[in-house]
């Protein structure tokens, strides 16, 4: 960590949106890691994971002015776009990552020239593979792959009223599990 | 509502990682400003969340952050460094200082322009005793050199009346005239006259008084009395007289003098 001033969120946030190079690029020294983690959870692709990354900075750049402090904080918002950025880059390129197929749990394995990644093997995902079936299956396909409760419903042949109930349930689980980490 | 139910209910969790419906949201942030309670939970959840993706950082490629930065490149402002930081403050300390260093440096200008100002009075007033002491030093060395011609003159006076050759023939005024006075030195072997106008009234502007020497009862020109003779003259020499006499005539002198005129007149003695 070649950064030695440690902003305060408030002062970070006044920073960027003050346009300030410095705080940008403590953004990125900070975060940038645990954003890549994430997107790697859900792009398998290196180029596109990669691809993602940028555009999640960019976002964060360009977006810095509707950051509402009041709704939660700066790396929950960051995190939020680097999730919808992934899931839109993996739907708009029909991108077939390995949901559901657990045969597929080799780390790294080469595909036509682009580095693959086993998204489950790494960060929030792994941690999530460590709940139980029905709780991860549903984790999996809300947070991991954005389906809405509605279209899980139906995908599963559930009512929606247990969807919820399960996601919440396994959304406990997995607070539990991080609080030990 | 039983706030501890709802915290517990999943809800939270769902909202922080983006998974709760429009409507969940709507109420979960509505209460989460009555409850402090809901405001820590979220907290927590966003803190374990945080650090569980901390925990989990991949460093991404270098690559990626050049593109980045090559996009935004003409949006950065240039911000105040650490170093600017500290200038800053430095300014914020040197300011006090730099005041008081403009006010002294004003100071010390306005007292150097009235310092300026008296030393040019001063200096005026300076040339301008120099100049009356110099005028008067010359005055001065003009009326010295005044009294060194005197004196020589007076000398060189001395040196031909104690000449033991010398006649004096004092030649006292005549009738009407006996204020005046006037005295020759006759040279016994030189022959030559000098006169000592000792009290003769101011010659007027177109008259001068001339010398007659009376020789064998006839007047013979002995030369004319100067306006620059101030001491004993030499007028001419004059080898045979009994009598010296002086008359005022026109200017340049008479043939013959005017009687009427004679002022003083002395018989050689014996």
């Amino acid at each position: 960590m070649q950064e030695t001033i440690k902003y305060s969120e408030p002062e970070l946030i006044t920073l960027l949106q003050k346009r300030y190079e410095s705080a940008f690029s403590y953004v990125y020294q900070q975060y940038s890691g645990a954003l890549y983690g994430i997107i790697q959870n859900i792009v398998a692709d290196t180029e596109l994971a990669n691809d993602v990354l940028q555009e999640v900075f960019v976002k964060i750049w360009k977006q810095i002015h509707q950051y509402d402090a009041t709704k939660g904080k700066l790396f929950t918002w960051m995190l939020n776009i680097a999730r919808n950025a992934a899931i839109d880059m993996v739907r708009s390129k029909g991108f077939q990552n390995n949901k559901h197929n657990d045969e597929l749990k080799e780390s790294v394995y080469e595909h036509a020239g682009t580095t693959q990644i086993a998204t489950d093997q790494i960060g929030l995902r792994k941690v999530v593979h460590q709940l139980k079936p029905e709780q991860k299956q549903l984790v999996e396909l809300a947070y991991f792959e954005g389906f809405t409760q509605d279209e899980i419903a139906k995908m599963l042949q559930l009512p929606l009223g247990t969807v919820k109930t399960r996601l919440r349930a396994a959304l406990i689980q997995l607070r539990q599990m991080l609080k030990n980490t | 509502m039983d706030i501890q139910a709802y915290i517990a209910s999943g809800v939270i969790e769902s909202y922080v990682m983006g998974l709760a419906t429009e409507q969940e949201c709507a109420e979960l942030e509505s209460l989460r400003k009555q409850y402090p309670e809901i405001n820590a939970a979220i907290a927590e959840f966003e803190a374990a969340l945080e650090a569980g993706a901390m925990a989990n950082a991949q460093q991404p490629p270098a690559v990626v952050q050049q593109k980045i930065w090559q996009t935004l490149q003409s949006e950065f402002q240039q911000q105040p460094t650490v170093n600017a930081t500290f200038s800053e403050k430095g300014k914020v300390i040197a300011l006090p200082w730099l005041k008081y260093a403009i006010a002294a440096a004003v100071i010390i200008i306005v007292a150097s322009g009235a310092l300026n100002i008296y030393f040019f009075q001063k200096i005026n007033q300076l040339q301008q005793q120099y100049t009356a002491l110099v005028n008067e030093s010359n005055s001065l060395q003009a009326g010295l050199n005044i009294y060194k011609t005197k004196a020589l003159d007076l000398y060189n006076s001395m040196q031909v009346m104690s000449d033991p050759n010398m006649i004096k023939v004092p030649m006292p005024g005549v009738k009407g005239k006996e204020d005046n006075l006037a005295t020759v030195f006759w040279d016994k072997q030189s022959k030559a006259v000098y006169l000592l106008p000792n009290r003769l009234p101011q010659a007027p502007e177109n008259k001068q008084y001339q010398l007659w020497a009376l020789v064998n009862g006839k007047p013979v020109d002995a030369g004319l009395l100067t306006a620059d003779c101030n001491g004993l003259c030499k007028l001419k020499t004059i080898p045979e007289a009994q009598a010296f006499a002086i008359t005022l005539e026109n200017k340049g002198g008479s043939a013959t003098p005017h009687l009427d005129q004679l002022y003083v007149m002395g018989k050689i003695a014996g």
